[in-house]
């Protein structure tokens, strides 16, 4: 099955499409999205002979919106600093969120903290099941507690934005990176809500794994990938991912910067995610007119570069390198957040 | 209520210091070098910066970023996003409102000032012995205009005197502008009446067409806005110059020496005068015309002091045609018995400058008849009253006697304030006499002869007339042409419209490459000042002159 309702057989060509939008000067995308974390090991603590890493965390999340080309500024920013220890810290309470939520309170009243005007949002636990990895095996999971959190956090600034009805069929967002986020115990309802506020949302990933992509007869597309011509997308697949649940998404690729200027045989190729939202479109995926307007204006997006300030500049989308620069600007020096602890 | 423009930003490679600090702005904001700027500091005080540099600069890390960014090098590829960017000011510290020097602090507020903060930040509230000399617009959007004014007392002294205006030729408006800071000078004088320590008066060489003929004639195409301008905004009279008094060349027929056209009109109205030079009372300026005469031997000087000489055979003489002929004996071959220290080579050589220069000049004349309106320069010079102004004519003679007339005027003023005249008290005499003479490097360039005697008349008035009030204001192309004690020693400096090399000259070094820049840029009726009296280099602006102006020349 496709992950569009009409095909094409090989790649498509979008340079004219793009061409057309760019002269009515009109963009599908007026925000965009991006998260990212810093994680350190703050501490270490002993529980049964065992040595639990403590991980401290910065959380950032900014959605920038672009009015016009000369007007680009935060829509909406989520800041939070957390802590991660293990759930062996909690074993002897009866409710431990109510102790972890203490716990904050009376971390964020020590006079240090305060006169620093910084707040800490959450302590959170990860397991402490025995692991056969050794202790790095901890900090990863202390890390990717962190990481959930830094999810939830930009699935509710999507809900914001849904909320308040800035998402819009004139008015997409980028996601910087993939949508298919881990399902962090949500249920029915919740997988409800994320579809629908995902319905004008893309997510637009710089670098993937080639090998996932399969054609029809579960053969790698790698090479029909790296092979793109320019402004090309490869036909839509439709793809389910079992830690997400039950959500489908269309995915595809288009290439936005001729493979000779750049060093690699993916670079200047971009993966696009979207959410199918109705029955409609999980039985028949998506429409195919929407999937090409989708990409021709992902290509619009190929201009200005980043050219020398960061590596991966032939993948970048200039609106999102923005919205990660604003967001890295937010976060405390790694220095200034260790001497916290 | 101020407006907040941007913020302090003090990185490693530009920080923070007394002298200066950066801030952003939006790109779309319009602020020029000159334009004020206040800063919140430490201890609730205000800092004040001057704008000096405006770059504007973006995320793009080099210009291959730039072309890549179109396409790699299509010209028409559009984006749907500008490149994120801001404008980066440097700008100079004036002042604090509590003299706290320490650098401002990054991330403090920016903002435009109001009237009160510019003048409290340019050091133009509460000037001592205000004199008009020009006005400031700030800012291109909600334009300020405020009135400048020079402490007189150090323009025309005691604490600093002598103005030196530099400027390309036309562009510049050297001589309105000259003549506008004496109009404001006069006008202060007139006004106050009672005051007998402290007088003016002017002595103006024309040198060029009929430029300063009319200075008491009114400007007919002065507008409304210029009028307002003078009274409104510098409270001056926009009334022509008063006390007027014009010298022209003598000659039988007064067009051949003169481009005034008017001098019958002017003389019917006793104004205009002739001036001429008997041979009996002015033989000893004889040395003058050789200004530009390279003398490293002094010859010329020995033969001036043996003319002069009471044991000379030309002290007898009381004719310029009687001392020719006398002059012609003495370059005759074989009469060195005549005077044995003078070789006759050099009698030869100077009456061969000296002929030259008196064949062409009709100004050597030894009857001078009063009725008819002659007179000898140096004594109508010596005769000046309070707030006159004589507007000496030298434009139509040629380079020599140009020289001549001037260092006549120079020696004039000086033996007049130094009291060597004997039928005038001291209460009479003007305190302070400002001399203006255009094109000062024909008499104190840098390539002058160092014995040029009309350059040794220039280096006492700049370095000794403070004391005595005698003013120089001068004025020239190029500043860097002109000798470094002249300039040296004028306390204030106005830079009208100049060039590129001009600017790139030593005598620039301190100016910021801006207003370098902004130098040859500067519109007519525009000027940068320095003053001891301002914090720092003011951009200024005059309004158009008070007196009429001849459309061609």
């Amino acid at each position: 099955m496709y992950g569009e309702n009409a095909p094409h057989k090989t790649t498509k060509s979008l340079q004219s499409l793009a061409k057309r939008l760019q002269k009515e000067n009109s963009s599908l995308f007026s925000f965009f999205l991006d998260g990212s974390r810093r994680v350190y090991k703050v501490d270490d603590i002993e529980y049964q002979k065992r040595i639990f890493p403590i991980v401290g965390g910065q959380i950032g999340v900014a959605c920038c919106n672009r009015k016009a080309p000369d007007s680009f500024g935060k829509a909406i920013v989520e800041r939070h600093f957390v802590l991660s220890m293990p759930s062996i810290a909690t074993s002897g309470e009866q409710h431990p969120s109510q102790f972890l939520g203490r716990l904050t309170q009376n971390l964020n009243e020590i006079e240090r903290i305060k006169r620093l005007g910084i707040k800490f949002s959450d302590i959170m636990t990860y397991k402490s099941d025995k692991s056969d990895g050794g202790r790095e095996e901890y900090m990863d999971r202390g890390t990717a507690i962190i990481q959930d959190k830094m999810i939830d956090c930009e699935k509710k600034v999507v809900d914001d934005l849904v909320r308040k009805s800035l998402l819009t069929q004139d008015n997409y967002l980028i996601k910087d990176g993939s949508l298919q986020y881990q399902r962090s115990g949500g249920d029915f309802k919740e997988m409800a809500k994320y579809k629908s506020n995902y319905r004008r949302v893309i997510g637009v990933s710089k670098s993937f794994n080639p090998e996932f992509s399969k054609d029809k007869k579960n053969r790698s597309n790698a090479s029909a990938i790296a092979n793109l011509p320019l402004y090309h997308r490869t036909p839509a697949s439709v793809f389910q991912e079992g830690r997400v649940g039950n959500v489908f998404f269309s995915v595809w690729y288009v290439r936005i910067r001729e493979a000779k200027y750049s060093d690699s045989p993916f670079a200047g190729v971009l993966k696009i995610e979207k959410v199918l939202v109705t029955q409609e479109e999980e039985e028949n995926g998506l429409d195919s007119g929407e999937v090409d307007m989708i990409t021709a204006n992902v290509i619009n997006e190929r201009d200005p570069v980043c050219y020398g300030k960061d590596q991966r500049w032939a993948n970048h989308l200039y609106p999102i390198f923005l919205t990660e620069n604003y967001i890295k600007s937010q976060f405390l020096s790694d220095l200034h957040f260790i001497n916290l602890f | 209520m101020t407006q907040q423009i941007g913020k302090v930003v003090a990185t490693e490679r530009a920080p923070s210091t007394v002298d200066e600090f950066y801030f952003w702005t939006q790109k779309n904001l319009i602020i020029k070098p000159f334009d004020v700027v206040k800063v919140q500091h430490i201890k609730s005080s205000t800092t004040y910066g001057v704008v000096e540099e405006i770059s504007h600069i973006t995320d793009s890390a080099s210009s291959l970023a730039g072309y890549i960014s179109s396409d790699f090098g299509d010209v028409e590829a559009i984006t749907n996003t500008d490149r994120i960017g801001m404008n980066y000011v440097k700008a100079k510290v004036i002042g604090n409102t509590g003299s706290i020097y320490t650098p401002v602090l990054d991330g403090k507020s920016v903002s435009l000032a109001n009237e009160e903060d510019i003048k409290d930040a340019l050091g133009l509230s509460e000037v001592k012995n205000p004199l008009p000399c020009g006005y400031i617009e700030m800012y291109d959007e909600n334009t300020i205009t405020i009135p400048v004014h020079f402490n007189s007392h150090f323009l025309i002294g005691p604490e600093g005197a002598h103005l030196n205006i530099s400027g390309i030729s036309g562009l510049a408006s050297k001589t309105s502008y000259a003549m506008f800071l004496m109009k404001a000078i006069q006008d202060k004088y007139m006004k106050v009446k009672d005051e007998p320590d402290d007088s003016v008066a002017f002595v103006v060489l024309n040198v060029k067409g009929r430029d300063l003929l009319g200075l008491d004639e009114s400007n007919e195409d002065l507008n409304n806005y210029d009028k307002a301008i003078y009274t409104e905004k510098l409270n001056i009279e926009p009334t022509p110059f008063s006390n007027v008094k014009y010298f022209y060349p003598y000659a039988k027929k007064p067009e051949a020496v003169t481009y005034g056209r008017d001098f019958d009109g002017q003389r019917h109205l006793n104004k205009a005068f002739q001036y001429k030079y008997t041979f009996e009372q002015d033989k000893e300026k004889i040395d003058m015309l050789f200004t530009n005469i390279d003398d490293p031997n002094g010859t010329m000087e020995s033969i001036v002091a043996h003319i002069c000489s009471p044991s000379s055979e030309f002290f007898k003489k009381t004719t310029w045609n009687d001392f020719k002929d006398l002059l012609a004996e003495y370059k005759q071959k074989g009469e060195t018995g005549k005077d044995k220290e003078i070789s006759v080579l050099s009698w030869r050589k100077f009456s061969r400058h000296f002929n030259r220069v008196f064949e062409k000049s009709t100004i050597f004349h030894d009857n001078i008849n009063e009725d008819k309106g002659e007179v000898r320069l140096e004594e109508a010079i010596k005769k000046i009253n309070k707030n006159d102004v004589l507007v000496i004519d030298i434009a139509k003679l040629d380079e020599e006697t140009q020289g001549f007339v001037f260092g006549d005027v120079v020696s004039a003023i000086y033996d007049l304030k130094l009291g060597q005249i004997d039928d005038r008290t001291e209460d009479e005499i003007p305190s302070k006499i400002v001399i203006f003479i255009d094109e000062l490097n024909k008499y104190a360039s840098k390539d002058v002869p160092k014995n040029s005697p009309v350059l040794r008349r220039v280096l006492e008035v700049t370095e000794r007339g403070r004391s005595l009030g005698i003013i120089l204001f001068a004025a020239e192309q190029f500043k860097s042409d002109i000798h470094d004690r002249v300039k040296g020693n004028c306390s204030t400096h106005a830079y009208g419209r100049s060039n590129a090399i001009e600017v790139s000259k030593s005598d620039y070094q301190y100016v910021p490459p801006v207003y370098k820049s902004m130098m040859t840029r500067l519109k007519q009726g525009e000027y940068i000042l320095q003053n001891p009296v301002f914090r720092s280099l003011l951009n200024i602006k005059f309004p158009k002159p008070i007196y009429r102006q001849f459309k061609n020349g």
